[in-house]
């Protein structure tokens, strides 16, 4: 569905990435684990085309494309999402709004008739019904004195109307009580129709339980450096990343 | 044809010796320093001096090239030819406007009203001076909407302005919106509110497109009076537009919170020269200023100037300013949810200036300012 192929990344001055291969395959759930600044965020950030992040060498491949020469925008309308670790506060802009903006311009682009006000709303009523969002935060602003928690699950609740493909969480799970992780949790698995892919980073297992995920890789300095199955959460836990490193 | 100098201003006019003292605004004037005022006042115009029509009673006040052509139900209007002028105004063009013109349209409300002022002006290369004065009788509300109609006014120049008393008790809120375009008429307003003891203006400007005009203000608050006044401005193009607003507290326990809100795209320049002064006898007054602007172009220029100047020890004073660009995080992460990063730029200035477009308190006004706006943003 997605390859990453041979990615170095800087931030600034800094070589981050120093060569990640990574395929992620149609209807599977992969995730992420690595110690603080291994350069997880940072993957992200240049599969969406942040600013921040320069792409020295390596490609992304998606639908036959390079994705890193599309700007951001294109890259959203062709089916990939980012969750954010720290999502910002737009103040002023309704949230609404936003969401609907951002739908229609997805419709625009394929080709489909654009869903109107009247439609969206009540769209967007079913959706933060089912995360158990406040339904006032349809009428705040985006993110706008938003809780950790609630931030997280508004990215959800965009996740969920934009019905994107490639579907990337940036520590969704941190932050979250025991009821938000439930619900997020059941947010990502009612996306789950045996072709969209999941790339889910995380520190901890709690939601690994819930979303039965198929593949965990590890990322350290800037490479993923081991690949397997769910079992492999296990031996971290006991025996953390520093053993990994001596294993390889 | 000829340019606006203290030649046409007739010197038997009691009020040609403050025009004199203050001096034509040039380059240099403080409060006109970036508006380029001196071309503005040296291009050759047909200089036409307002008379009194024969207007019909309506539903607003409509000047069409000075001249009154309807005027409101509920007051009473009239002409006067020796208005009681503020004669501590700071303003050169406030007194030259008062000498240049003959007949203060008058305006004397009795109860609560709502009217529009329209300024209809349509002629090229033309100079007109009118003033209009607006009594607002004791313990009344009364909102003004004033808007300005000026296509076909090319090389043209509008001078004009208000001189306001709002009796005790009583409620004025005033919202001029002010779209245009640069091949219309540049306007410079140069006014005085009088708010006396326990009334409040409320004073929304918009003032919006690539059009040139320069708005200058004089507010006195007597005590317990009351101003929240908030200014925006989207200027465009090669515009040079902006307020200059001098807020006295003037008698105890007065109030004002003023807050400007700019955006500059292309080459405009745009201007908020604040000055908030408390009296010695302005005990317990409280005053907030703040302009904040952002920079959609390199070659845009802001001048701000917010000053608090304080004769007194018991007050309570605050004030603040920014200039700055769209904030690039949170451009990304729109664009991220795959808008354009146009769109992007629009939703954000639009936030920024809703926050001055919400709280008008009245849905028809903040309708039509807002398209206004959207229309102005494009250009
Ligand atoms: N804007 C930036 N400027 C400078 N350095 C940065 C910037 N963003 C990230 N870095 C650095 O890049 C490295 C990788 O950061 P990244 O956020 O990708 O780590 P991470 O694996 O996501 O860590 P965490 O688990 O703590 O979220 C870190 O050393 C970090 O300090
Ligand atoms: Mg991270």
């Amino acid at each position: 569905m997605m390859q990453i192929k041979n990615i170095h990344a800087k931030i600034g001055d800094n070589d981050i990435l120093k060569g990640v291969n990574l395929t992620l395959e149609a209807g599977k759930v992969h995730v992420i684990m690595g110690p603080n600044g291994a350069g997880k965020s940072t993957l992200t950030k240049a599969i969406v085309g942040h600013y921040d992040v320069k792409v020295t060498e390596g490609e992304v491949i998606y639908k036959g494309k390079d994705i890193l020469k599309m700007p951001p925008e294109e890259r959203a309308l062709e089916g990939i999402f980012l969750s954010f670790q720290n999502p910002v506060e737009v103040a002023g802009v309704n949230n609404a709004y936003f969401l609907r903006t951002a739908l229609n311009a997805k419709e625009k682009y394929h080709n489909q008739k654009e869903t109107n006000a009247a439609e969206f709303l009540k769209l967007m009523k079913v959706h933060v019904e089912q995360l158990g969002m406040n339904t006032d935060m349809i009428a705040r602003g985006l993110n706008d004195g938003f809780s950790g928690g609630e931030k997280k699950r508004n990215e959800i609740l965009q996740m969920e109307i934009l019905q994107p493909d490639v579907i990337i969480l940036d520590e969704i799970d941190s932050g979250l009580d025991i009821d938000a992780l439930k619900a997020v949790s059941e947010g990502i698995n009612r996306m789950k129709d045996g072709k969209k892919t999941f790339l889910v980073i995380t520190h901890y297992r709690r939601i690994l339980d819930y979303i039965h995920p198929d593949y965990i890789h590890v990322l350290q300095d800037g490479k993923i450096v081991k690949t397997g199955g769910p079992e492999l959460v296990d031996i971290l836990e006991s025996q953390g990343y520093h053993a990994l490193q001596k294993d390889t | 044809m000829q340019p606006i100098t203290l030649e046409i201003a007739n010197e038997e006019h009691p009020l040609y010796e403050r025009v004199k003292a203050l001096g034509i605004p040039a380059n240099k004037t403080e409060h006109y320093r970036h508006f380029a005022i001196k071309p503005l006042l040296s291009k050759e115009y047909d200089i036409t001096i307002p008379t009194v029509g024969t207007p019909i009673q309506g539903t607003k006040l409509i000047i069409e090239n000075g001249v009154v052509k309807e005027y409101p139900n509920g007051v009473t209007l009239s002409f006067i030819d020796d208005f009681q002028a503020d004669s501590t105004h700071y303003d050169a063009l406030y007194f030259m406007s008062h000498v240049l013109c003959q007949n203060v349209i008058n305006i004397q409300t009795k109860n609560d009203i709502t009217f529009e002022i329209e300024h209809h002006f349509s002629d090229k290369n033309r100079f007109i001076p009118y003033r209009i004065a607006i009594q607002i009788e004791a313990n009344t509300q009364v909102e003004v909407f004033e808007s300005f109609h000026t296509k076909g006014s090319q090389e043209s120049l509008l001078l004009y302005g208000v001189d306001v008393y709002i009796a005790s008790e009583s409620r004025l809120n005033w919202i001029r919106n002010q779209n245009r375009y640069l091949d219309e008429a540049a306007i410079v307003g140069s006014h005085h509110y009088h708010a006396a003891e326990q009334s409040s203006l409320d004073l929304h400007t918009f003032d919006l497109g690539s059009g040139n005009a320069l708005h200058i203000y004089k507010i006195d608050l007597d005590s317990y009076a009351s101003t929240n006044a908030s200014h925006l401005l989207l200027a465009t193009q090669e515009a040079h537009s902006g307020n200059v607003v001098y807020i006295n507290h003037n008698q105890p326990h007065s109030k004002s919170i003023q807050e400007s809100r700019t955006i500059l795209k292309d080459g405009a320049t745009g201007i908020f020269d604040g000055k908030i002064l408390i009296n010695h006898d302005a005990k317990y007054s409280k005053a907030k200023q703040n302009s904040k602007a952002i920079l959609l172009s390199k070659n845009a220029h802001m001048y701000t100037k917010p000053q608090l100047e304080i004769y007194t020890d018991e007050l309570e004073a605050s004030h603040g300013s920014s200039i700055g660009e769209l904030d690039e995080e949170v451009l990304f992460y729109i664009c991220s949810r795959g808008i354009e990063l146009e769109e992007a730029k629009k939703m954000l200035v639009l936030a920024f200036a809703s926050i001055l477009i919400d709280t008008l308190d009245n849905a028809k006004y903040e309708e039509i300012i807002r398209m206004d706006f959207e229309l102005a943003i494009k250009d």
